[in-house]
């Protein structure tokens, strides 16, 4: 998806404004000039002194105008592929904690396998070893707390 | 290490493993279409190897000297440095510096979130007790990199490359006439590769990307390049490992990462406790010794390790697409998990991910994101400090001959690249 310029360089002025505009109730301390807000200040000035320079050049030379949408957006399938993969990510955020890192670990690279077409019983094997893997070397050697949920409660008693 | 691996997908599938690697990519599939396989990575195998050996060698005469200078440096010193570093990445690493700008200003604006290192005082935090600790960026880098990769990597997932030869065989055939009649460009890659790595914010992707075009400028047959010719993979192989121990004189010395691997690798330090900078050699002098040992012998291994790697290459670049999409994925929710401990490591990860993805779609680098990210703390330190001591006056800034010098130099590149967008160079990229 490619965004014209100009929308860019506005979006990237609206950031900066809104730096700057956050940074109003931050304390001065007194004697002192220079407090937590100059820095950010300093950057937001910055962020829409450089927008300016994009929106000039793109206003004088040609580029993309409006939006333009990748060819994949407009077809579902491909476009499911690209939202599965933070939609992964959601899942697992959620899940994780209530379920435990295993079974949502197994539930999550299996079905993106089955989505992208790999045959049902090399997607079993491979989110099985996958998981295990990752258990075995995150939660145990590395010692990472991964979110044991209910699947460990049941499994090892709590 | 990392790089030669690198050139090993380059070289089969015509997909760079590093950045490092992208700059001869093309060449080295041609060869392997051609059937020098063995050759490119016999050379490509050699020659970082050695080319690793001649930077690490200047890191180890370079780096104390410097020191030696550096710790006079005060706060204006280590705030130009800082500027140098961060407009060089901007002007030498993107195609378009306007936006290279944007994003390194994007970058430094993040991480202004937390608790700012002058004040103590929590910016941006919005009451959220994950964001006081700041943006991790080890998370953000995974999200950047991996996870915007991976986004496009859905999209074509049906679009996989396909291996030109099943079976490699004897790697060193041949390598001695190679070295016999391309020893120049060994030698010029890796002084080119070390200058380059030394400056801060210029790593081993750009010097391979400049030693190739040396390689080709200076070469006697400049028509062969691009059809799968050895000098330019020779000259830019020995050039980006060169880079590595290059890049770690400013990392050790300033605390100043020369690329985004040693940005990681001053993360790393002040883990261990081994605050980079000048005194690390007064304070930590063993540590140092370590790291160039360890230097010196990953250089040595690279050499057994990359014939296995090779040899394991051909099954494990045959994983479809579609399995290790999955794995990657599931690699990088736990790598950022582990960061943190909590679920605000996977949710850095996945929100840069997506700002990662959309800012290259726009044509806007992310690598300034990430330097500005991890160098926006000690930037700002500086800053402040310097604006207190000076109560204010830019002056200061300039008082000091070394500062002086630093200071003139990056006002002239600032001005150079504000120039430079308004005119000619931007017309090009804007359009295309």
């Amino acid at each position: 998806m490619r965004l014209d310029d100009r929308i860019l360089a506005l979006l990237f002025a609206a950031l900066g404004a809104t730096m700057i505009a956050l940074t109003a109730n931050f304390p001065e301390f007194p004697g002192q000039r220079y407090g937590p807000a100059l820095f950010p200040r300093i950057l937001g000035g910055l962020m829409i002194g450089a927008s300016a320079i994009l929106l000039l050049r793109a206003s004088r030379v040609g580029g993309v105008r409006g939006v333009r949408f990748d060819p994949f957006m407009s077809d579902p399938a491909r476009m499911t592929s690209f939202l599965l993969v933070p939609g992964a990510v959601v899942f697992y955020l959620l899940a994780a904690e209530p379920l435990g890192f295993i079974p949502t670990a197994f539930a999550m690279t299996l079905v993106m396998m089955l989505w992208f077409r790999v045959p049902v019983l090399r997607a079993l094997v491979v989110a099985v070893a996958a998981t295990a893997l990752v258990n075995w070397f995150f939660g145990t050697l590395m010692r990472v707390p991964l979110p044991r949920g209910l699947f460990m409660q049941i499994v090892a008693g709590g | 290490m990392a790089i030669f691996a690198g050139d090993i997908p380059a070289a089969m599938l015509r997909m760079p493993g590093t950045p490092a690697s992208a700059a001869y990519a093309d060449e080295s599939y041609a060869m392997a279409r051609k059937g020098q396989l063995e050759l490119n990575l016999g050379v490509n195998l050699v020659f970082s190897a050695a080319g690793g050996l001649v930077g690490v060698g200047f890191l180890i005469v370079a780096a104390p000297m410097l020191a030696e200078l550096a710790i006079n440096f005060s706060s204006f010193e280590y705030f130009w440095l800082a500027c140098l570093g961060l407009m060089c990445a901007i002007m030498i690493g993107s195609a378009d510096p306007l936006k290279g700008f944007l994003s390194l200003i994007l970058g430094l604006g993040v991480g202004c979130i937390g608790i700012d290192p002058a004040a103590g005082f929590p910016r941006f935090t919005f009451g959220n007790v994950d964001l006081l600790s700041g943006i991790n960026f080890i998370p953000t880098m995974i999200g950047v990199f991996a996870v915007s990769e991976l986004l496009r990597g859905a999209v074509e997932i049906d679009k996989a490359g396909y291996l030109v030869q099943d079976k490699v065989g004897a790697l060193f055939r041949g390598l001695g006439e190679v070295t016999r009649k391309y020893w120049r460009n060994f030698i010029r890659g890796s002084l080119v590769g070390t200058l380059i790595g030394a400056l801060p914010g210029a790593g081993a992707d750009i010097a391979a990307w400049v030693s190739y075009a040396i390689a080709k400028r200076f070469s006697k047959e400049p028509e062969k390049f691009g059809t799968g010719h050895i000098e330019g993979v020779l000259e830019s192989t020995s050039s980006n490992n060169a880079a590595v121990g290059g890049a770690w004189i400013p990392a050790l010395v300033f605390g100043i990462p020369g690329d985004s691997i040693t940005a990681i690798v001053i993360g790393v330090l002040y883990m261990k406790n081994m605050n980079p900078g000048p005194t690390v050699f007064l304070q930590n002098p063993q540590f140092i010794y370590a790291v160039f040992i360890i230097f010196i012998l990953a250089n040595l291994l690279m050499v057994p390790l990359g014939y296995i790697a090779i040899r394991g290459a051909r099954r494990l670049l045959g994983v479809p697409k579609n399995v290790l999409l999955p794995l990657i994925l599931l690699f990088c929710i736990v790598g950022s998990f582990a960061m943190t401990n909590s679920p605000y490591g996977i949710v850095l990860m996945l929100v840069f991910g997506l700002i990662g993805w959309f800012l290259e779609e726009q044509g806007v680098p992310v690598a300034p994101l990430i330097l500005g990210l991890v160098l926006g703390e000690m930037f700002e330190q500086n800053f402040m400090t310097s604006m207190i001591k000076s109560d204010g006056s830019f002056l200061a800034f300039f008082a000091r001959p070394i500062a002086a010098v630093l200071g003139v130099s990056t006002l002239a590149i600032i001005g150079w690249t504000l120039f430079g967008a308004l005119r000619g160079r931007g017309d090009k990229i804007a359009v295309s």
